[in-house]
């Protein structure tokens, strides 16, 4: 059975693979690498399935152009503009966290 | 409250607010009183004030145990809300007086009585019997229930002086405390936390499982945290953090939470939890689509966005600018809603137009249009290259988005379209500077991005493909006329001289329009590429037929011959029935020369070398009437030598006829009185053919819309079983009546199931091909067009057993969708047909049989010059097996 690719709507395979918009296929092999020996898939499973996932996009020619093109929807949930972006959680000290226990 | 006021109150009415025992009524008669169920339902909706003092009237003056019962409840209630509202020394002198008052109560009251004990007055006196060495171990127990349950201030208990200092409860809960407020500060490892002095047992073991729950919360492990709170006993005090700890979590609003839990999410996930909820806002309000509601939550995302995340702000216009132009609200109000215009660059004119393309708004034509502006933007922000693939595949895709309009309209709609279309300069009008000069006055030459073939031949140009050109290609072949087509291959053929594809396509192409010549060139060209190709090798031969049969149409003998002589030179000819067919296209040089004897001679040595008398016969009535030969064929030329074997099988040799004329591009007929020979026989003998006859005998019989005859072959070759089921699976959607969406689909749908399964992407392209052509019968009915594309091993086995069990051709009956066109039902035509066919299908006759051969007669224009009578002449074959008589008996006479 095929894999369901990990990418997203917003997800740009040259931001995770950290390549430039015109960089060549071996550059995009040699940044695959290197994020390859940055996440080895037996330490981190779910960046390194990201990584592949990049990297096979982007490693055929016809498919990452079609994928420049197609990868964007505009009918997705505005909030997903924030799927990548890392959830803030401030430390507000005890007191706020002790209201809600008050307040049966 | 002085003498005075007291007065006052006695004799001045109820406030409106507060409730009255009703004039009339006789309080305390029971629960059945109204005033009863008045002061439950105060109870009920939270009013305990009011309720306390109706219950007290009525309990003055009924003063029965309903009453009091009554009272204490209403007494309770406002216990409770006393302590709810923080006034636990109220609550308590409360408590205390009702206790004394009414002592029966004491039971209904204890466990307000704990609630209020919890409370800091009387905490020590709890917990102070903790230090009772001989207190009772039920009561040790429900101490500390009541504080695993109620305990909400740790440095309470941690200080409190009525345990020793060196208590572990004491201790455990001065450990928690600096616990609690280390991680709720600032990030604390799991080692820190191990906590080891609080048992699992302890009240305290909910605060330990909390505090490492928080940890957790912060690091960020989210699985632990979870498991964590899991841990949690759900009737202790920590458990109540839990939905909100879990509503941050998700990053989902949580229903019900109440406001201490809503400031603690807003204060832990800060700004970004406030753009969240904007845009989740906003996401519902694009749904809604009330214009009233999509302007403040434009206005509020874009606050929230501009102090959360400066950054994304940009984007956020676009998309909103994008969503708001599909909105029942204009460009301007969503530009001023949002403070200024949507930056149009690349990004935003490609969200434009895929929004243009979706089948929600399916504007092609301008869809195209925002594409270019998307390929002009991407190329100067440096996303690609003007001629790299990325612009090759956007061609591509705009030629793809224009297949969506019918052909016939196309013309038409890109007329209507340039005409009113000016560009897009307008929309550049609000842009900044660095936009604004890439906007440009549109010119004749940019239409070429609403033209499908110049959208190819320009993917084409920078991306000279095989595959690119193919598409291409498909596209042509969909059209009307050869040129488009044509157009391509020279194209193909320009771009990558070395193929031999464009020049077999070119071949074809000519072939088809009779430019045989031309074709033959082309032919020739491929054959210096790829001389051993089999579609070239097919091809020679192919053309060679062809030129001969022209000649042969021509009345030009000579150059008919040395075509044949050519033919019979090649290798290729002389395989399988192929000189069955030289021989009877020699039969028509004698045809042409008067030569009676060569042509029985070439009749009978077709007739052996294709091994059916029948086969032979019907490739010569093709054959002659391709050639235009029926006035000149006469009795002279029949072969009365050729023995007719009844034993023969009818459908073998009609696959085997078809066959032939497939495999040299001269497609036969099946005489229609074929048909009910063919159906009987292979409702006998279906196992007797192999499955490629069975194949060719079905597309034969689809070819020249045989339905019932099409359907039968595919049921013989679906018994067969094995490799070529989803082949026939196919042949027999085919087959199945237009009457029958859901079964067509269903079979369409397996076939393409087990050919992906088989990996014969052929046959899968094929499928899927069917199943869009039967399309229109899927809007019709939403059964049909509502079916997945995949299949289940279990669904498959279904509709294979099905069609194999089905032996019967489906009867007629009413679509069970509703014609949207008008209320006469579908196929009335077909319903006749049925019927007569139906009412002649029996055994067959020798009549009928002797029907069947005078069909081909018919098909060489024989019948007629024969006369009226000819028929009962004709000498019918005996019973099987009985031994032939000499040809000159006439005895199984070919024609």
């Amino acid at each position: 059975m095929e894999r369901q690719s990990t990418l997203g709507p917003h997800d740009d395979p040259r931001e995770i693979l950290d390549v430039a918009t015109n960089a060549t296929d071996k550059e995009i092999r040699a940044a695959y690498l290197k994020k390859v020996k940055e996440h080895p898939p037996e330490r981190s499973p779910a960046a390194f399935e990201r990584i592949r996932d990049a990297y096979e996009v982007l490693r055929d020619p016809r498919r990452r152009a079609l994928h420049l093109l197609l990868s964007t929807d505009p009918w997705a949930p505005l909030v997903s503009l924030l799927a990548d972006r890392a959830p803030e959680r401030r430390f507000v000290g005890p007191a706020p966290w002790l209201a809600v226990l008050k307040e049966k | 409250m002085s003498r005075k006021n007291k007065h006052r109150n006695q004799d001045r009415p109820w406030p409106a607010t507060q409730p009255v025992v009703a004039r009339g009524t006789t309080p305390g008669a029971g629960a059945n009183d109204p005033n009863f169920a008045e002061v439950e339902r105060l109870l009920a909706q939270g009013n305990s004030k009011p309720a306390l003092e109706l219950a007290k009237q009525i309990h003055k003056r009924a003063g029965t145990s309903a009453s009091e019962a009554l009272l204490v409840k209403a007494y309770g209630a406002r216990i409770r809300a006393l302590l709810k509202s923080g006034l636990a020394v109220e609550a308590k002198a409360l408590l205390d007086l009702v206790r004394q008052r009414y002592p029966s109560a004491r039971g209904a009251l204890a466990e307000i009585h704990v609630d209020v004990a919890v409370r800091k007055e009387s905490l020590d006196d709890l917990i102070r019997q903790l230090n009772d060495p001989v207190l009772e171990p039920e009561r040790r127990v429900e101490i500390e229930t009541i504080i695993r349950r109620e305990l909400t201030d740790l440095g309470a208990l941690a200080q409190n002086p009525a345990l020793p200092a060196e208590h572990p409860l004491r201790a455990g809960a001065a450990r928690l405390q600096k616990a609690w407020e280390a991680v709720t500060a600032a990030p604390v490892e799991d080692d820190a936390l191990a906590l080891p002095e609080i048992s699992r047992r302890s009240p305290l073991a909910p605060w330990k499982m909390l505090v490492r729950a928080i940890a957790a919360f912060y690091r960020p492990d989210d699985a632990a945290c979870e498991r964590w709170l899991q841990l949690i006993d759900p009737d202790s005090a920590p458990a109540r953090l839990a939905p909100a700890v879990r509503a941050m979590i998700s990053r989902q609003a949580a229903p019900g939470l109440k406001p201490a839990a809503s400031f603690l999410i807003a204060q832990v996930g800060g700004k970004m939890d406030s753009l969240r909820g904007s845009l989740q806002s906003l996401d519902t309000a694009f749904t809604a689509g009330r214009r009233k509601q999509l302007i403040p939550a434009i206005q509020n995302a874009v606050r929230a966005c501009r102090e959360a995340c400066p950054d994304l702000l940009d984007r956020l216009r676009q998309h909103i600018g994008v969503r708001g132009s599909d909105a029942d609200i204009t460009y301007e109000q969503v530009r001023d809603a949002m403070g200024g215009a949507p930056r149009k660059d690349a990004y935003f004119w490609r969200l434009m137009a895929r929004q243009a393309e979706d089948p929600r708004s399916m504007a092609c034509l301008p869809a195209c249009t925002m594409w270019d502006e998307f390929r002009r933007h991407a190329v100067h922000e440096g996303w690609f290259p003007a001629d790299g693939p990325e612009v090759a595949a956007l061609y591509l895709h705009m030629a793809d988005i224009l297949q969506h309009i019918p052909r016939e309209d196309l013309g038409d709609l890109q007329r209507s379209f340039l005409n009113r279309f000016s560009g897009r300069s307008y929309d550049y009008l609000d842009q900044p500077p660095a936009i604004r000069e890439l906007a440009r006055k549109y010119n004749e030459d940019d239409a070429f991005i609403l033209f499908p073939e110049q959208l190819y031949a320009r993917a084409c140009a920078i991306d000279p493909d095989p595959e690119v050109f193919m598409r291409w290609l498909e596209w042509a072949r969909q059209g009307s006329g050869w040129k488009l087509e044509e157009e391509a291959a020279e194209a193909w053929k320009r771009a990558l001289p070395k193929d031999s594809r464009p020049l077999l396509r070119l071949m074809d192409l000519a072939e088809k329009r009779g430019a045989l010549k031309k074709a033959l060139g082309y032919l020739e060209q491929a054959e210096g590429l790829a001389a051993l190709n089999p579609e070239v090798r097919r091809g020679r031969l192919r053309l060679l037929v062809a030129t001969a049969m022209r000649h042969v149409e021509q009345r030009k003998p000579h150059l008919a011959e040395r075509d044949i002589e050519e033919l019979e030179a090649l290798p290729q000819a002389r395989e399988g029935d192929r000189p069955a067919f030289l021989a009877v296209l020699r039969w028509t040089l004698c045809v042409l020369r008067s030569d009676s004897d060569g042509a029985a001679r070439n009749l009978a040595q077709a007739a052996d070398l294709i091994g059916s008398r029948v086969a032979a016969a019907m490739v010569v009535a093709g054959i002659a009437d391709f050639c235009k030969l029926l006035d000149l064929v006469t009795d002279r030329y029949y072969n009365r030598n050729i023995v007719f074997d009844s034993k023969e099988s009818l459908a073998a040799a009609v696959a085997r006829g078809c066959a032939l004329g497939d495999d040299l591009g001269w497609p036969l007929t099946i005489p229609p009185a074929f048909e009910k020979q063919l159906l009987d026989e292979l409702g006998r003998t279906p196992g007797a053919m192999d499955a490629r006859q069975l194949r060719l005998l079905a597309e034969a019989a689809l070819r020249l819309d045989r339905r019932h005859l099409a359907f039968a072959a595919s049921g013989a070759g679906l018994a067969k079983g094995g490799a070529t089921e989803a082949r026939f699976l196919l042949l027999r959607g085919r087959a199945l009546p237009e009457y029958e969406p859901e079964r067509r689909d269903q079979c369409f749908a397996a076939a393409a199931e087990l050919a992906r399964r088989q990996r014969d992407m052929g046959l899968v392209d094929e499928a899927v091909e069917c199943r869009r052509g039967h399309f229109f019968m899927g809007v019709l009915n939403p059964h049909a067009s509502g079916s997945s594309s995949s299949m289940s091993t279990d669904q498959l086995n279904k509709v294979l057993s099905l069609e194999k069990q089905a032996s019967e051709f489906p009867p007629l009956r009413t679509p069970k969708f509703e014609s949207p066109f008008d209320d006469e039902p579908f196929f009335d035509d077909d319903e006749e047909d049925d019927e007569e066919f139906d009412d002649d299908m029996g055994p067959v006759t020798p009549e009928e049989f002797d029907e069947i051969m005078n069909q081909l007669d018919d098909l060489l224009g024989m019948g007629k010059r024969r006369g009226p009578h000819h028929k009962h002449r004709r000498r019918r074959p005996g019973p099987p097996g009985t031994p032939r008589p000499p040809s000159g008996s006439g005895q199984g006479s070919l024609f």
